[in-house]
């Protein structure tokens, strides 16, 4: 995944070489060159408009997948902490450096869907910002990957810094779901019911729907895309930086 | 294990007392906070859900200026390589944790009786107020010591912690606002779901701080 050359545990015992799965890997980041097109085409051709919001709906399309990709980027850079701190005895840097760009990528992700929610909420509400629960869960986490990486900044010389920042990731991860999931939960909201709800049922018309779920997986596979690539710099430069030791 | 953990809350309870510097510096900000705002409003009654913003406000910066110092002093005295020899990870955490805690409930007995009297406020629901606020203490200086510790290993340190405290922080100020003030009006107290939410979040900080004491403290 980032790059290294050493064979894992896990693709030893599965007789696989970890060429092999990146390779499978870059196959399947690389579909994001056909669903994305697919799901920009179904969005403004395929799915009709919502009724009472018009034109306006197709928001809906960017705006939904941007949210979950934030979530999801910092999900993983919270897993990938966790797999730092307590497996191979903090050998595995490279999982830091891919915690690392999930966070940044995460931090890009949270911005477009702040803009475009603010968008949205301005067609919608008539206001770009009301701090309705959701707005504030959004601008929170966007918060969170900020310290983060101010706290990465001043421990620059600090040699345990990888330790301290995964630690940090880890804790901030916890903190998520409270204010993503429960808070949102506990005060009255302005936003329309999330796509996973009390019912585990989407509530749109089934065109909708289905350029709703495209657009989600067109925007994970661009995730994936771009954070398989930032780990592929992050491991040309350590490889860099050894070779100048 | 607890001889050791009342040892050390018994010592840094010892340096506290013996310089005041945590209290008389987090006391001071929040009367002289408490003071500015009383005199600016000029006798202007507020609502209660302004109360709760500017009392929370007072709150949470008081902890800033004053929870760091539990680990910040270990560093810059140079005492935390002697402790991280001698004392378990576990035992350093849970006294320092608890240290925060009575450190913060001390501090709020304080800072309470000063907000109440120069902001002339009356309180509908004194039980439920004092709950939502001595909750809110307890679920703040919980998340608060992990990163207290974190903070202390970086440089820059007095910028650091509101930076990086103020995200995880915030639920607990965004449901103990909400609390406070629906103790303050009329409206009482409506539902446990908020101080259930302040328990949940305070056990579940508590939690994960323990398994990350050891990475963050250790080299």
């Amino acid at each position: 995944m980032c790059g290294t050359t050493e064979i894992s545990a896990p693709d030893r015992a599965s007789g696989s070489s970890p060429g092999t799965s990146r390779t499978v890997m870059k196959y399947i980041y690389r579909l994001v060159y056909i669903v994305m097109p697919a799901a920009i085409a179904m969005a403004f051709l395929y799915a009709p408009p919502a009724e009472g919001l018009g034109e306006s709906s197709r928001l809906l399309y960017f705006h939904v997948p941007l949210a979950w990709v934030s979530v999801l980027a910092f999900s993983i850079s919270g897993v990938l902490s966790v797999l730092f701190l307590f497996t191979g005895n903090g050998e595995r840097r490279e999982l830091v450096h891919a915690a690392h760009n999930s966070a940044a990528i995460g931090l890009l992700f949270t911005v477009l869907a702040t803009f475009s929610g603010s968008v949205w909420s301005k067609l919608s509400w008539g206001a770009y910002w009301n701090w309705d629960p959701r707005q504030t869960s959004i601008i929170v986490l966007m918060l969170v990957y900020i310290a983060y990486f101010s706290l990465e900044s001043a421990l620059r010389e600090n040699p345990s810094r990888q330790r301290i920042v995964s630690a940090y990731l880890v804790f901030a991860m916890v903190t998520v779901p409270f204010f993503v999931f429960v808070v949102p939960r506990i005060f009255p909201s302005l936003h329309p019911d999330p796509v996973i709800n009390a019912d585990r049922q989407v509530h749109l018309e089934s065109a909708m729907k289905i350029s709703l779920m495209t657009a989600i997986a067109a925007f994970t596979l661009l995730y994936g895309y771009i954070l398989n690539l930032a780990n592929r710099v992050s491991a040309i430069n350590e490889q860099k930086k050894g070779d100048l030791r | 294990m607890v001889k050791t953990i009342i040892a050390h809350i018994k010592k840094d309870f010892r340096i506290e007392f013996r310089n005041r510097y945590a209290v008389s510096v987090s006391f001071s900000f929040a009367f002289t906070t408490t003071l500015a705002i009383s005199l600016a409003a000029g006798g202007i009654p507020f609502s209660p859900q302004t109360h709760a913003v500017i009392l929370w406000v007072i709150m949470f910066f008081t902890a800033m200026s004053g929870l760091a110092h539990i680990f910040v002093r270990e560093e810059d005295r140079g005492t935390s390589l002697f402790l991280r020899l001698n004392s378990p990870a576990l035992a350093v955490f849970t006294a320092k944790l608890l240290y925060n805690v009575l450190l913060f409930f001390v501090l709020q007995c304080m800072i309470l009786p000063v907000y109440l009297f120069f902001m002339q406020l009356d309180v509908q629901s004194p039980l439920f107020f004092l709950g939502y606020v001595f909750l809110g203490g307890i679920a703040l200086s919980s998340s608060l010591t992990i990163l207290a510790a974190i903070v202390a290993r970086a440089g820059a340190r007095g910028a650091l912690f509101p930076v990086i405290s103020l995200p995880v922080s915030l639920p607990v100020l965004w449901v103990v606002i909400q609390g406070t003030s629906r103790s303050l009006g009329r409206a009482g107290f409506s539902s446990p779901g908020d101080m259930v939410f302040l328990l949940a979040f305070s056990g579940t900080i508590t939690a994960v701080s323990y398994l990350l004491f050891e990475f963050v403290w250790h080299d």
